[in-house]
């Protein structure tokens, strides 16, 4: 199968060594920028297109992955359903619900498969979390709490700082936790929120979210983009019987480099796994596109979540929680 | 010498206090009362002191003050006795469950011109000193927002039952990080919101067991609170107090009791850790015995004991009513 990615930067990237290795083939890399399509092609020896809807038109594509900045998922959406493409989008699924409501119509309607990267869910570490609960370790649980979040990505230049486009940390990065509580939870009552959203020459987000859900656990999340430097990932779940905790901190690797960018103190920790999450996600999904199960996560949770992490910012701009 | 009493041991802090009086030089604990004469009979022994059976013997003892360690909704009844028999009160948090009681509270002490203070320990905590120190002089530049945690294992007995606790969890683990943040920041709280639950102890308790509460203060500070009983039995330690402040120049993270040893016994067939910083409580006592000395208030007042009282009543307002509520 040939694959067409659009947005050749951070995502496209990885995602590119992820379909490698799933032994697909890349047949063109489309930015509106350029260098970073070039870039990325000659890595994989695949053609470069600045017109990604042309790009992903073309008849030797197979699968579409989009990793552009999130409000450019919908148009690229419609574009592949129109040219018939499986379409593989990241995370968060578009910019609005309505949005997410106009793709999946879009996937419908050309009877093209739509899958959204809701990454976490493929996590071990949030596997094995979900396992534990499952097996009834820690009762019933009643809490739960995700911490996620460091540096602001990409600086005060990116488009993540410009908040109409990103969302700032809660569209674009909390929405992994919305996500998954509501996977291990269901369905999320009523949410208020919290967020700092500062933009200017140093931006900073910083976002305390609480959602009731309708079982009545009570989920609080926060999602940083306010850390001078570092990415952590915290979790943990209370129950009747017991409690479960993750912290990213606690790695097999840690790195300290005395000749560093970065700075001599920045301690990296690393935990290497034989298979990438995205690897799993993307295994998933052809297995899907050959005729196998349906993965773990569907368009319409890409749209719940994104209904999630709306409701979070009504809230965060009204100071009122909001009803789901 | 400053002689001090305890009144009631209905809260496990008490046997602390008692401890940290018999420690500090230049102050005794004088004599113990308490509603339940055998357990604090059984005190006055363990601290080698003298057991008064009759409330108004132990006032008329010769004792200056007294640290009430009673239930909640009875700390503002000894409060009026004690205050009215002249002795300077410590009373353990919260101050009472109702913002209207811890007003009169403090009416009652500055009628009978003797010093209030509320059991606020915390902020004898040198990790919590030296992240105020920080804070203050700048270092993170204006603190915009706050994540806390006050977490802790099931206390049981009298703190879930809302007649004598007049809350759950929230009511009991509210305040300290308030006060704190009160203390560390200057600045007062504004608005609140909270969800209450109380799903991890179903078969024991009726009130809440864990509050998430969403706080705004002065300046706009956005400010997050866990207050929970969610740390099980095969937990190492009782629970926690931790904040993460986030700042204009950088972030701070705190975990105050974050000082131990990791235990691994087969005797207990559990992890525990074995606490080795400071003792907070002595900081407090020690304070307390002084302004009995200096005739002043103790340094944490009754005015701060009703400020987080006011936050905690305005939370569990929220709840009940689904809204922010304004404090
Ligand atoms: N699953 C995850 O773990 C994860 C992590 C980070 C980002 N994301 C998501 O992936 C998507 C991409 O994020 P990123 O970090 O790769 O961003 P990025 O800024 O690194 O890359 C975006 C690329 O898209 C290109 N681009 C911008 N507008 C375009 C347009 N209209 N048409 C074609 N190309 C365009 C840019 O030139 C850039 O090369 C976002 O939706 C983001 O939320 C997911």
């Amino acid at each position: 199968m040939n694959v067409a990615i659009v947005g050749c930067s951070g995502m496209g990237r990885l995602h590119a060594e992820m379909i490698a290795r799933c032994g697909l083939n890349i047949v063109v890399c489309a930015d509106a920028n350029a260098e970073a399509a070039e870039a990325l092609a000659a890595t994989c020896g695949a053609e470069v297109s600045t017109q990604g809807k042309r790009a992903l038109a073309r008849k030797d594509v197979d699968i579409v992955l989009i990793a552009t900045p999130t409000p450019f998922h919908l148009e690229y959406i419609l574009a592949a359903a129109k040219a018939k493409k499986d379409i593989f989008c990241e995370k968060p699924f578009c910019r609005t619900v309505d949005e997410c409501k106009k793709a999946i119509a879009a996937a419908k309607a050309a009877k093209v498969k739509l899958f959204v990267g809701h990454v976490v869910r493929y996590f071990q570490e949030f596997e094995t979390l979900r396992a534990q609960i499952a097996e009834g370790k820690i009762g019933e649980p009643g809490f739960a709490k995700i911490y996620r979040g460091g540096i602001f990505p990409g600086g005060g230049k990116s488009w993540f700082a410009n908040y109409k486009m990103s969302g700032g940390v809660t569209l674009d990065c909390m929405i992994h936790d919305l996500d998954w509580i509501r996977y291990v939870f269901g369905e999320p009552k009523r949410i208020f929120g919290q967020a700092l959203m500062r933009g200017g020459d140093d931006p900073m987000d910083y976002a305390q979210v609480t959602m009731r859900m309708k079982n009545g656990l009570i989920a609080t999340v926060i999602g940083t983009w306010a850390h001078p430097s570092g990415f952590r990932v915290k979790a943990e779940v209370c129950g009747s019987g017991g409690m479960v905790h993750f912290d990213s901190a606690d790695a097999p690797l840690r790195a300290q480099k005395r000749d560093s960018a970065s700075g001599p103190n920045m301690i990296v920790p690393g935990s290497p796994v034989a298979e990438s999450p995205y690897e799993l996600e993307w295994r998933e999904f052809i297995a899907w596109l050959e005729g196998g199960p349906a993965p773990r996560v569907n368009a319409h949770d890409g749209l719940k979540a994104v209904q999630m992490a709306e409701a979070a910012l009504t809230s965060i701009q009204t100071g009122h929680p909001v009803r789901l | 010498m400053v002689k001090i009493g305890i009144m009631s041991f209905a809260h496990m802090h008490a046997y602390s206090y008692a401890a940290c009086l018999k420690q500090l030089p230049n102050t005794t604990l004088g004599a113990v009362w308490g509603e339940n004469p055998r357990r604090a009979k059984a005190a006055a022994k363990q601290f080698d002191t003298q057991y008064i059976r009759d409330i108004n013997d132990f006032l008329e003892a010769d004792i200056d003050g007294v640290i009430i360690c009673s239930e909640n909704v009875k700390h503002r009844a000894m409060v009026d006795v004690a205050a009215s028999a002249g002795k300077w009160v410590l009373c353990e948090k919260p101050l009472a469950p109702k913002p209207a009681e811890a007003r009169r509270m403090i009416r009652i002490c500055n009628r009978a011109k003797v010093g209030l203070g509320t059991a606020f320990p915390c902020r004898y905590s040198p990790a919590l000193i030296e992240a105020r120190k920080q804070i203050q002089g700048g270092e993170f530049g204006d603190i915009l927002a706050a994540s806390c945690t006050n977490h802790g294992q099931f206390p049981g007995g009298w703190f879930a039952d809302e007649s004598l606790a007049g809350g759950g969890a929230t009511m009991d683990h509210t305040v300290h990080v308030v006060d704190l943040l009160r203390w560390m920041l200057g600045r007062e709280f504004t608005s609140v919101y909270c969800e209450l639950g109380n799903q991890l102890h179903p078969e024991e308790i009726s009130t809440d067991d864990l509050g998430s509460l969403h706080l705004e203060m002065e300046g706009g500070i956005q400010v997050s609170h866990l207050a929970s009983w969610s740390r099980p039995k095969s937990f190492p330690t009782w629970g926690d107090v931790t904040i993460e402040f986030i700042g204009t120049q950088g972030v701070l993270n705190v975990d105050a009791f974050n000082q131990k040893v990791d235990v691994y016994s087969d005797a207990a067939m559990k992890t525990e850790w074995a606490y080795w910083g400071s003792n907070i409580d002595l900081g407090l006592v020690a304070d307390f015995a002084k302004s009995i000395e200096e005739e002043r208030e103790p340094s944490i007042t009754g005015e701060d004991g009703l400020r987080a009282v006011e936050v905690t009543a305005a939370a569990y307002k929220s709840a009940r009513t689904g809204k922010r509520v304004e404090i």
